[in-house]
């Protein structure tokens, strides 16, 4: 059993490398990355309409509290590294997508991210979530 | 049968039976009964938020999160904040050491069970949070520094064996290794990160908060200067590899946990870490040699000062390190090592504080300068 868990945790130390999570991986404040976001609801009828504005009793800062991701239009630090950061606002577009059930417009949400790769340029790449079904 | 035919065992097979012999060997549960007590304030801290939303009547999935899977069982509101309510207390209970087993298993479950609940509870604090309470759920460390032992004690029933099999804590000490050498290792190949751009862009960035501390100009300058960070940041990634590796061996043990414990308290002042700087520091206990009262310290019970010190060593010595012993009047203290090395006067005061958790880290520089003092053998 002692070999399994060394096993298994050197595994995880190694997956962290690859991996966007990097659960058991221990990397520590592992970049200064930054990154900042323009997440709209994209409607049926083609409107982009930002989160900012609630929408059918929604506010984007009550769905998504945690992580980093309350208020993306502001530049902040990635605390876990890009990559983790990126795949939080991936997974909050989908959950938000999925379980916002009173609103009958949106047909999926986008978000035009900015990032900074600690000293590196700018990288623009955009994010969207799976695509309602619900929406008219 | 020949002595030809007999093959000799491998080398490797050798190996095997010693690394079985060392897991195996009984050794003193001391430093994980002492863990776990100070693991209890460390989860119920780790439990706080969770617990403060749930009052407010708020949980997890109220808002943004992320199953690991679609199988893992989510439990009604009502159950899952009395789990939440159900291992604090059993944190206390694992503190005190009441049902101590039981209190540290249901503990380690339940914080277990709410980290996998989403990606977005997962942090490197926690994690190791988990091993250690996995750990000391499956070692017998409630034997001594437990109500468990003082309601024994009370019924008139022997005490159990205080020592068990070491692999609990040869794990936890490669699991505490394995903390601080991941961190160092992905930081070294990371040239961003060991070349001083990760560092320095932080703190230029919080240059505001840092003008808010009462700092010196020329301080503040000095740490936001580029150049300053290309060492700092090759400083900080060997410090981490120094405790992963200084910890294994006994000649730099000592300077290992010292190194580790103030690099914590500088992280615990200039970053949020959650849990981890309390978590960490307490985690050190396990690199305490496990045998007790294996040095002696005698002290003059006639002389006011030494009484009240050997009475302070008797409180503070938590890992159960000495043997205090009534020392002829008129005698300076003396402490005698586990190799049976002799030191005295400030030099055995420093000895016993220097192996004290809680006045260890800064007794152990006056140990330096003791060092010179010791004789060997019984004087």
């Amino acid at each position: 059993m002692v070999a399994a868990v060394v096993v298994l945790q050197l595994g995880f130390v190694a997956r962290a490398y690859w991996s966007d999570h990097k659960e058991f991986g221990f990397q520590m404040f592992p970049e200064s990355s930054t990154w900042r976001a323009d997440v709209v609801r994209v409607t049926a009828d083609g409107r982009r309409i930002p989160i900012e504005y609630p929408w059918s009793g929604y506010r984007w800062d009550e769905l998504v509290q945690n992580r980093g991701l309350r208020y993306p239009a502001v530049r902040h630090h990635a605390d876990a590294g890009l990559a983790n950061q990126l795949a939080f606002l991936d997974a909050a577009l989908d959950w938000v997508a999925d379980n916002t059930p009173r609103d009958a417009e949106t047909r999926y949400l986008e978000a035009r991210v900015t990032s900074w790769h600690n000293a590196d340029p700018p990288r623009v790449r955009v994010l969207r979530s799976g695509v309602r079904e619900a929406a008219g | 049968m020949s002595t030809a035919t007999v093959s000799a065992p491998s080398r490797g097979r050798v190996l095997v039976a010693r690394f079985d012999d060392l897991l195996g060997r009984a050794v003193s549960m001391r430093a994980l009964a002492l863990l776990r007590v100070l693991a209890g304030p460390v989860v119920l801290l780790h439990l706080q938020p969770f617990l403060s939303d749930a009052r407010d009547g708020r949980i997890y999935r109220d808002a943004f999160y992320e199953p690991y899977a679609a199988w893992y069982p989510e439990l009604p509101r009502a159950v899952y904040v009395g789990l939440l309510a159900l291992a604090a207390v059993a944190a206390m209970a694992m503190s005190l050491g009441l049902l101590t087993r039981i209190a540290t298993a249901t503990t380690f479950a339940i914080v277990a069970y709410n980290l996998f609940l989403s990606t977005t509870h997962f942090h490197n604090n926690r994690a190791y949070l988990i091993i250690v309470l996995g750990l000391l759920a499956a070692a017998p460390c409630g034997r001594e520094l437990s109500l468990d032992a003082w309601m024994r004690r009370r019924r008139g029933r022997p005490p159990l064996d205080r020592s068990a099999p070491a692999w609990p804590l040869w794990l936890l000490r490669f699991e505490c290794a394995a903390v601080y050498g991941a961190s160092g290792l992905s930081k070294l190949v990371d040239p961003d990160w060991f070349g001083g751009t990760v560092t320095w862009q932080r703190v230029v960035r919080a240059k505001q908060d840092l003008e808010a501390w009462p700092l010196p100009d020329w301080a503040v300058s000095l740490l936001t200067e580029r150049s300053f960070h290309t060492g700092a940041a090759k400083l900080i990634v060997l410090t981490e590899l120094f405790i992963a590796t200084g910890l294994w061996w006994r000649r730099t043990r000592y300077a290992a946990v010292w190194v580790a414990v103030a690099f914590h308290v500088a992280i615990e002042f200039s970053a949020a870490v959650q849990v981890f700087s309390y978590l960490a520091i307490a985690v050190l206990v396990v690199w305490a040699v496990p045998s007790t009262r294996d040095r002696v310290l005698r002290i003059d019970l006639t002389d006011g000062r030494q009484r009240r010190f050997g009475a302070a060593v008797r409180r503070l010595d938590w890992l159960a390190r000495f043997r205090v012993e009534p020392a002829p009047p008129d005698s300076r203290p003396e402490g005698v090592d586990r190799d049976g090395s002799t030191l005295r006067g400030t030099a055995a005061v420093a000895l016993a504080l220097s192996r004290l958790p809680l006045t260890a880290w800064f007794a152990l520089p006056a140990l330096l300068v003791a060092r010179d003092k010791r004789t060997l053998g019984p004087p």
